[in-house]
């Protein structure tokens, strides 16, 4: 077993006053991927929303560490410069930005976070087709305003592109397969599978099982209003498929 | 024609006026630290005259920043654009008045008018008063204006790629102006050096 990476203690956090997590405790090493799994309402979008550092999300008790570090504590910039990536479930349009020009800005500040000069363009752009072709995006894709008049599975594409690009030490996939048909499917999740590394670790959270299908988990998480009430392996999902949230009981 | 103005540089002038099938394209840039009023008015006065006119204002101090556009179509087929987009930051105050003329004989009269703002701070305010006055039939006209906030699911998202908070700020500001930079910065005869 790899080094823990993140460590999530009795996590109570919600919006606008009303408390989502209730108590979540959660370990992952490196090397591993969680599956997280529930019901809508549960809290699976909360949680990743916390891990992100959404600023209108409130954390009311409990810690994250995450490589050691006080997650909490760190902004959402900050979290990223660390190896934290989160797919969004709803990926947001940034209207007159391209996707180029958005990547620069995002590889350039981590650089200078490490104390690294910038790429030179060159560079930059021979490590954006490579990972353009990585999601099968063709070349136009660059200049395209981030996500604007994308489709679902553009979107998706889009999230998995950039994870590329940043290379993360934890992703966090938040209904990746939303949305998404299975060509669209299976170009996100090989994606994620070639960057699972012994370093890296993946949370994926869905409410189905069918990418996990194609992401196959080594640990799988039920959420249940705002707590984790079953961890085990692969057979949880089948359950769940088989029988629905309410045969694992809180 | 193609003219740019940055005011606190260059005079920007206040009577225009365009003759049968005149046109002219002009920009105009209030940048930072500039407090100004330009008031400026255009008499399309031939028949097919068209005016592409576009302004930008950036405020992030304590300056304040008025701009009065009275466009005059006053014979018949000629077209008008106004694209006018502020940013104001700070304690500012920006205010644009814009009017649109159409006479009764300006028949088959194409006139656009757009004001959008982007308000960076609490304390700066912005004022938008387009008007349209119409004597004539047979026109299409338009105006539309919008202010509002940094949008903070983008802000978030640009964080959450390792942006800083500050470069993701200005980026949104430049992308909100970036349509009239871009004719500012490409292909423009520069006022001052005529």
């Amino acid at each position: 077993m790899g080094d823990i990476l993140l460590e999530i203690k009795d996590l109570h956090a919600g919006i606008e006053g009303r408390e989502i997590l209730k108590g979540v405790n959660l370990t992952i090493r490196r090397g591993e991927v969680h599956a997280i799994m529930g019901p809508n309402g549960a809290g699976k979008s909360t949680l990743s929303a916390v891990l992100a550092g959404r600023p209108d999300y409130k954390v009311s008790a409990g810690s994250v560490l995450y490589d050691g570090r006080d997650l909490l504590a760190m902004a959402p910039e900050e979290r990223s410069w660390a190896g934290i990536f989160l797919s969004f479930q709803y990926p947001v349009e940034i209207p007159g930005v391209s996707i180029t020009n958005f990547m620069k800005a995002a590889i350039n500040a981590r650089r200078k976070a490490a104390g690294l000069p910038e790429l030179k363009p060159a560079e930059f752009l021979k490590l954006l087709k490579e990972k353009m072709s990585f999601v099968q995006m063709k070349g136009e894709f660059a200049k395209r305003e981030v996500n604007v008049g994308f489709s679902g599975g553009e979107k998706k594409r889009n999230e998995i592109f950039q994870m590329a690009m940043l290379e993360p030490v934890l992703s966090i996939l938040d209904e990746t397969d939303s949305g998404l048909d299975v060509d669209a499917l299976r170009i996100v999740a090989d994606g994620v599978n070639r960057l699972r590394s012994p370093r890296s670790a993946s949370v994926v959270i869905t409410h189905y099982q069918r990418l996990l299908e194609y992401i196959v988990p080594d640990v799988v998480h039920v959420l249940k209003d705002g707590r984790i009430v079953a961890t085990g392996g692969t057979e949880l999902v089948q359950q769940i498929e088989n029988q629905g949230y309410d045969s694992i009981d809180g | 024609m193609d003219k740019l103005y940055v005011a606190g540089r260059d005079a920007v002038p206040s009577f225009l006026r365009l003759g049968e099938g005149e046109s002219l394209r002009m920009t105009v840039v209030v940048p930072e630290g500039v407090s100004c009023h330009l008031s400026l008015e255009v008499d399309l006065d031939g028949k097919g005259a068209s005016l592409d006119l576009a302004g930008a204002s950036m405020s992030s101090g304590s300056e304040r920043v008025d701009i009065s556009v009275v466009v005059r179509h006053n014979v018949p087929g000629c077209h008008s654009e106004q694209l006018f987009k502020s940013v104001a930051g700070g304690c500012s105050k920006v205010s644009f008045d814009g009017l649109v003329y159409v006479a009764q004989d300006a028949v088959r009269t194409v006139a656009h008018q757009q004001n959008h703002s982007l308000l960076l701070s609490e304390s700066a305010s912005v004022e938008s008063r387009p008007q349209l006055e119409i004597y004539a039939d047979d026109v299409e006209c338009s105006h539309g204006a919008t202010t509002g906030y940094l949008n903070p699911e983008e802000l978030f998202y640009m964080r959450s790629r390792g942006i800083p908070e500050d470069v993701a700020r200005d980026m949104q500001v430049q992308a909100f102006l970036s349509p009239i930079l871009a004719r500012a910065h490409s292909g423009h005869t520069n006022a001052a050096e005529q």
